[in-house]
């Protein structure tokens, strides 16, 4: 009940805001945290030693470890599914032993890269040999394995339905996918902390558009904080 | 670096594991291992090619560190999720390698070790017993408290799957794995968890064990459980509460707050229904656990949905047999009390999965269903409506040939006079099933007897499941049971026979007569015990009841179910053997006039000479047996109803025999129902002109 939605809205300058905002006490070991937390999660080793030299921050897990993840990401990047398989198997045994759906797509992904070279006779064999008792182990895998197994029948994949497949963004889907299943075993989040944040302050801000105009964060790069509107 | 695409026959790499080069041999393991990780296909079929033996031999002689980690690791992945694999390995005899592998120096062969160890242990086949052997618990323990995280987390593991028996639960507690366990709550999420199942595993169905929990730490360990329900991880949760249930269970006499702290577990665990994996399997389980016997948690947990959560996992068609019996179960309990829950899980159509659970290939399944069915039966009108579906009773007769070894015995209700029978509270409608180790002949003949009982309850007055049994030859399965050996047999057949009859009309009286045969019935009310005897005249009782048609079958075979009933009369020392068989002629007696007087020649005779005083007396005076004096007036009623031609001539005879003086004796009867009948008696011997 009033007399509209815009004039019972508080209202706050930014003048306020600022010092609002200022009032905020942050710990610079948290924020450390969080930037050695992204970088660990996303495997940038080099930086995290960097970091970890300069601001004394402990990283959560051995950056050993990190190496051999990122080793496992860049032979998945580059196609070299065995290699990748390789690797993953000496970090840890039990990784594509107790995710088949996981297993299933690294699979997938070595016949797309057989494909994508022309090695099409190997392909079918790897398809038939491979792929189909996976197939046959778990039925829910037997459509992704008949969108795959199109690509064979294409001479032309440029026209092909599943030609996304044959994208360098499937060969990223299926690194990521590696990469999180590599650190949960090593009881890490396989999520950085960061991105989440960020979506709580959208959040947020979406939250409080309802009762007050303020000065919104829009640019999250830049992080400047906007002038209110009315 | 492309590694290599050439493909190595699978023979000659299974040849190369006993190469005497090093590093053939090392090479041939590692392709062999990486083939068979997470394709069980490939497991299987180098399992068939030998390849088992081959590689813990490896690990057994080997002391190459890269040799011993990759043998390791193929170790495990024979065994992950694969009980061949494990046989196989078992047979190779890996599992002193792997326990030696353990106290190896270097942490890479130690981890492996430990890895695969974990493996094994996940199946079913692990080698329990083997763990008790010389020292190997010392060493569990050993690793349990070292430095390695993930060598303890695996020790944990390990100890959980060997805690089967109450022997092997007080072994591991008194060399002293609580303490150590409980250390492990406050390190990693994985560590927690597998300390938490090895606590788990411990204390269920251990008091002495619970307790030692209990005063652990001053009472610190379980503050400490209690916080780990809200823990993130699902996992830590389900097993956090499992370990508490546990100790609940042991300690009755409770602990503080304990309705709070059950209230809270239960909605976590109802919410742990919707997760993935083994922590949504287990999740049912354990809020039937959580809820048994306790009304007001199922209440409360009716009114968090429960109830419709888990009819909606029902729903989804495709789930394991461990979280099917979970959800049975729960819903079983759930029922069990509360009115809403049966009314509300049959609004869900609940009852068409429990029905096809009631022909599941696991005992344990059609155990939950048989539980759900007994709950949801309890209900009067659900007996009515909602369950009389054919194809569940049918599934529930299945049961009676059910193959699976003891049946625990659920007694009827015991229902008396007439109008109790229909108030009671019919219990059982199945029979419920409970698996044991050993299988003997005294078991299975239990069973036998439960299904007699549950049948008894089954065929009281409820017309559909009448007709049901009848068709699917349930009638043909009590009378041969009737011919049993055993008394106890025979005596729960003709009890459920004698339901059968109840009110049933004469088709369905001569179809069981025809089968039965009036000379087994002469048999059955001779037989050797009484309390055969009292169903068989129950069961007399109940087919002479009615018309006149259904009275006269009393005189087949010249008379001979009469002069059996009037034999027992007169020397059986039972009660409620006299009790029925008083009915008996009551019922004989409320027909023609050519049965009234055939009851006369029995109570009455006309014998000259020495007469002796009727057995109606002997009945009437008995004071400590109420019904049989009730049942003798009823008789006495029967035979000077006003309405036949020859009842004066009754009337005096009854009276000569002092009848009617014993009767006026009784005016002031202690017991109201027997009070009430004679009065009604003497009004109708003074209204037929008679005076004392």
């Amino acid at each position: 009940m009033g007399k509209g939605e815009s004039s019972s809205k508080k209202m706050i300058t930014k003048e306020d805001w600022e010092k609002k905002l200022s009032d905020v006490k942050l710990r610079k070991e948290d924020m450390n945290k969080l930037v050695m937390n992204f970088l660990v999660t996303e495997g940038y080793v080099e930086a995290a030693e960097k970091f970890q030299v300069e601001s004394g921050t402990q990283p959560e897990v051995e950056l050993g470890t990190i190496t051999d993840r990122m080793a496992v990401r860049k032979a998945v990047q580059s196609g070299n599914m065995e290699d990748a398989i390789e690797k993953v198997n000496d970090l840890d045994p039990e990784i594509l032993d107790t995710n088949p759906q996981l297993f299933f797509h690294l699979q997938q992904q070595r016949l797309i890269e057989l494909i994508r070279n022309g090695r099409l006779e190997e392909a079918l064999e790897f398809a038939q040999e491979e792929l189909a008792p996976r197939g046959a182990e778990n039925h829910a895998f037997l459509e992704e394995l008949e969108r795959t197994v199109a690509l064979l029948a294409f001479e032309d994949t440029s026209g092909c339905p599943v030609a996304e497949l044959l994208d360098l963004s499937q060969r990223q889907k299926t690194a990521s996918e590696l990469n999180a299943a590599i650190l949960t075993s090593q009881s890490h989040e396989k999520d950085p902390k960061l991105p989440s944040l960020l979506k709580m302050l959208i959040w947020a801000q979406n939250q409080l558009d309802e009762k007050a105009s303020y000065p919104h964060i829009n640019d999250l790069v830049n992080a400047t904080l906007e002038e209110p509107v009315a | 670096m492309p590694a290599s695409a050439a493909c190595t026959k699978s023979e000659d790499l299974v040849e190369s594991l006993s190469s005497l080069d090093t590093m053939a041999r090392l090479k041939a393991l590692r392709d062999v291992k990486n083939q068979i990780i997470g394709n069980k296909t490939k497991k299987l079929s180098y399992i068939k090619l030998g390849a088992v033996p081959r590689v813990v031999e490896i690990l057994a002689s080997d002391s190459d560190v890269p040799l011993l980690v990759q043998s390791a690791a193929a170790v495990g992945s024979f065994a992950c999720g694969n009980d061949v694999g494990v046989k196989a390995l078992l047979e190779s005899g890996v599992l002193p390698h792997l326990l030696k592998m353990l106290s190896n120096s270097n942490s890479q062969v130690v981890e492996a070790g430990a890895r695969s160890l974990k493996m094994i242990f996940q199946s079913t086949l692990a080698p329990k017993n083997d763990m008790f052997q010389g020292r190997r618990v010392d060493l569990i323990l050993a690793l349990l408290n070292g430095e390695n995280d993930n060598v303890a987390e695996v020790a944990a593991s390990v100890l959980a799957r060997c805690c089967e028996t109450e022997e092997h639960q007080k072994v591991l507690a008194e060399a002293g794995c609580l303490q150590s366990l409980i250390g492990l709550l406050g390190g990693s999420v994985k560590k927690r968890e597998a300390a938490l199942d090895a606590l788990a595993a411990l204390t269920r169905g251990n008091q002495e064990i619970s307790s030692l929990l209990i005063d652990m730490e001053q009472g610190n360990a379980v503050a400490c459980l209690i916080k780990l329900i809200k823990e993130k991880s699902p996992r830590t949760r389900l097993f956090a509460c499992m370990c508490l249930l546990n100790i609940a269970k042991a300690c009755s006499s409770g602990y503080q707050q304990e309705w709070d702290i059950k209230k809270c577990m239960l909605s976590t665990v109802v919410k742990l229904f919707e997760e993935l994996g083994q922590v949504g399997e287990e999740a049912p389980g354990v809020l039937a656990d959580l809820v048994t016997n306790n009304e007001e948690l199922q209440k409360a947990a009716y009114e968090i949905n429960a109830v419709e959560k888990l009819a909606e996992i029902l729903h989804r068609g495709v789930i394991s047999v461990r979280q099917l019996e979970g959800v049975l179960l729960a819903i079983a309990e759930l029922c069990s009390r509360l009115e809403d829950g049966r009314r509300q899980i049959l609004n869900l159509q609940g009852q068409y999965h429990i029905g096809m659970a009631l022909e599941s290939s696991t005992a344990g399944v059609r155990i939950a269903a048989c539980s759900c069915i007994k709950s949801i039966s309890r209900s009067v009108k659900n007996l009515r409506t909602s369950l009389t579906e054919e194809h569940l009773v049918r599934s529930l007769f299945k049961l009676l040939d059910d193959p699976s070894p003891l049946v625990q015995y659920h007694r009827p209700c015991s229902g008396v006079a007439k109008f109790t029978l229909m108030y009671c509270n019919f219990a059982c409608v199945c029979i419920q099933l409970r698996i044991h180790e050993s299988f003997s002949r005294a078991q299975y003949f239990n069973r036998y007897v439960s299904a007699l009982g549950a049948a008894s309850n089954i065929v009281l007055d409820f017309t559909p499941h009448k007709a049901v049994f009848f068709n699917c030859g349930g009638v043909s399965q009590l009378i041969q049971l009737a011919r049993s050996m055993d008394s106890v047999l025979r005596q729960n057949a003709v009890w459920a026979l004698r339901n059968l009859l109840y009110l049933a009309d004469m088709m369905a009286k001569e179809r069981v007569m025809r089968e039965l045969t009036f000379s087994t019935l002469v048999d059955l009310i001779c037989d050797s015990e009484e309390i055969v005897q009292e169903q068989a005249l129950a069961f007399v009782r109940n087919l002479v009841y009615g018309s006149v048609e259904c009275v006269q079958l009393i005189f087949a075979q010249d008379g001979a179910i009469l002069h059996a009933v009037e034999r027992q009369l007169c020397g059986a020392t039972r009660p409620e053997v006299c009790v029925q068989g008083v009915y008996v002629l009551s019922n004989v007696a409320a027909g023609s006039e050519h049965h009234k007087e055939a009851i006369m020649e029995f109570v009455s005779p006309i014998a000259i000479g020495d007469r002796s005083a009727s057995i109606l007396l002997r009945f009437l005076q008995d004071m400590s047996n109420p019904q049989i004096r009730v049942a003798a007036v009823w008789c006495i009623m029967n035979l000077i109803h006003a309405d036949s031609p020859g009842v004066l001539s009754r009337v005096l005879r009854l009276h000569d025999a002092g009848i009617q003086l014993q009767l006026q004796k009784m005016a002031e009867d202690p017991i109201l129902d027997v009070k009430d009948r004679v009065r009604a008696a003497l009004e109708q011997f003074s209204a037929l002109g008679t005076s004392a």
